[in-house]
């Protein structure tokens, strides 16, 4: 799940020759103890190279197309699928645009979507892509054990390679998941400026309420499971502490 | 070795114990104050020298050794009523303080008391090593392991749940180290299989119960009183 060492070292060199690795650090925010050890260990982490690309206004997703592992990135870009935009849409965001679209308002701003990714959004991209069966390919082809895909999902992250392999086994573009995992972000992905506004415009009013009622159901699930732990954690404080 | 692992249980217990003082005086939780109080004793008891002397007062015939158990007893349940509720096991705490948990607690006491004076019990020797071996003696202090470890079980489920939950790192830690004491408790019940060139593992294996329970009920405290701290930070 990384970048091997020699070959981010020649990329560096080729995009900042005359830049020490403090500087490198000092310009992209990267810790400079964080990258050695990165380094040293061989194991160069993605979010490091997006950092490090961003602060030499370099594309970051083009940046890790240059790498071996990430070569399903080169080439023609593929545009996401309607259900993609969506579903890297906010909860809060969908619920606006069910209120904009059902009880329209004079002089009320137009709904801005908030920026990618959000609270449950790596969840929504692998539902959006899943025709029932993605786990399994996902597993199949990563080797992956189910229950450790749930946990990434469950903490809305998605290491880089496993997001790759998802969006093959969805049979999706390849940027997708780079997007709800947060690495890059959609403009760096060549998603084009309001394609998830686009795309929600073009459900039908009962897709997109439904679509919302699904949404807040899975927020309140995971709500009461927070409440219901903080109780459990209380308890045992008020009773032991 | 033992020795010193006795003594260092009953330090930390009396550490535990005082660090409870202040908040027993403003009224707040005193039970645990109670409680810590009760576990070094029940150490303090089980130590040569300590146990000695109180045996002394108490007219040189072990009865020392009887009140430890029955000390232990209610140690027991206390923790054990106080520890079902924390951790929200309903089926627990109605096992230690239902119908059920009082008959077993009222028979291991009747029982204990029963063959005590059914043995000759004369001249103080803590932990009663030098009376003479008999099937009395194995049964009092096979009754002696039995409810503490009975206890231990009934806590076990909920406080599993617990430390696989999503709570503080600290409260988790704190509840797994309870949890190995508790543990090692319900291992105590196969002590008569332990052959007897390996006897010394039996008091590593009680002190360690002790230390662990103890220092798993502190560290409960201790990840309460971080987590408060923390949040008044952030505000």
């Amino acid at each position: 799940m990384s970048l091997p060492s020699k070959a981010f070292q020649r990329w560096l060199h080729g995009i900042a020759p005359n830049t020490s690795t403090a500087d490198v650090c000092r310009f992209s925010g990267v810790k400079r103890t964080t990258l050695a050890q990165q380094l040293v260990r061989g194991k160069v982490a993605e979010s490091s190279l997006v950092s490090i690309s961003r602060a030499f206004d370099m594309n970051p997703f083009d940046a890790l197309a240059q790498f071996e592992a990430y070569a399903a990135l080169r080439g023609t870009p593929v545009p996401p699928t309607d259900a993609e935009l969506v579903s890297q849409v906010s909860t809060m965001d969908l619920l606006r645009a069910v209120v904009e679209r059902e009880e329209p308002r004079e002089g009320v701003a137009p709904l801005v979507l908030a920026e990618t990714p959000h609270a449950s959004s790596v969840r929504n991209w692998v539902d959006a892509i899943d025709d029932g069966e993605l786990r399994h390919r996902v597993s199949d082809a990563t080797g992956i054990a189910p229950q450790n895909f749930s946990a990434h999902l469950t903490a809305n992250r998605l290491p880089p390679e496993l997001a790759l392999a998802t969006s093959r086994a969805g049979g999706v573009g390849p940027a997708g998941g780079l997007v709800a995992s947060g690495l890059v972000t959609e403009a760096e992905a060549g998603w084009r400026p309001g394609a998830r506004r686009d795309a929600l415009d073009r459900m039908t009013e009962g897709e997109l309420a439904l679509l919302a009622g699904e949404r807040l159901q899975a927020l309140g699930k995971a709500l009461r499971r927070h409440e219901h732990e903080l109780d459990h954690t209380n308890r045992i404080w008020e009773n032991l502490g | 070795m033992t020795t010193v692992l006795a003594w260092a249980t009953l330090s930390i217990c009396l550490i535990l114990t005082a660090i409870r003082i202040p908040s027993a005086v403003r009224g707040e939780n005193r039970m645990m104050f109670v409680l810590f109080a009760l576990i070094s004793l029940d150490i303090l008891l089980s130590i040569e020298e300590p146990y000695l002397l109180i045996d002394g007062w108490l007219g040189n015939f072990n009865l020392g050794n009887l009140l430890l158990r029955f000390m232990l007893y209610g140690t027991f349940l206390l923790m054990g009523i106080k520890v079902a509720r924390a951790f929200g096991s309903a089926s627990g705490e109605r096992a230690i303080r239902g119908p059920v948990g009082l008959a077993v607690l009222g028979a291991t006491g009747v029982l204990t008391a029963f063959f005590f004076f059914s043995m000759d019990t004369r001249d103080s020797t803590v932990g009663l090593n030098d009376l003479d071996q008999g099937p009395a003696l194995d049964l009092y202090a096979a009754l002696g392991r039995f409810y503490p470890g009975y206890v231990a079980v009934c806590l076990i489920p909920g406080i599993w749940r617990s430390v696989r939950g999503s709570g503080p790192v600290l409260l988790r830690a704190a509840s797994a180290t309870l949890l190995l004491g508790l543990a090692l408790l319900t291992v105590s019940q196969v002590f008569p299989l332990i052959p007897l060139s390996n006897t010394w593992l039996r008091p590593l294996i009680n002190y360690s119960a002790a230390l662990a329970t103890a220092l798993g009920l502190g560290g409960i405290w201790l990840s309460k009183t971080v987590a408060r701290r923390t949040s008044r930070t952030v505000i």
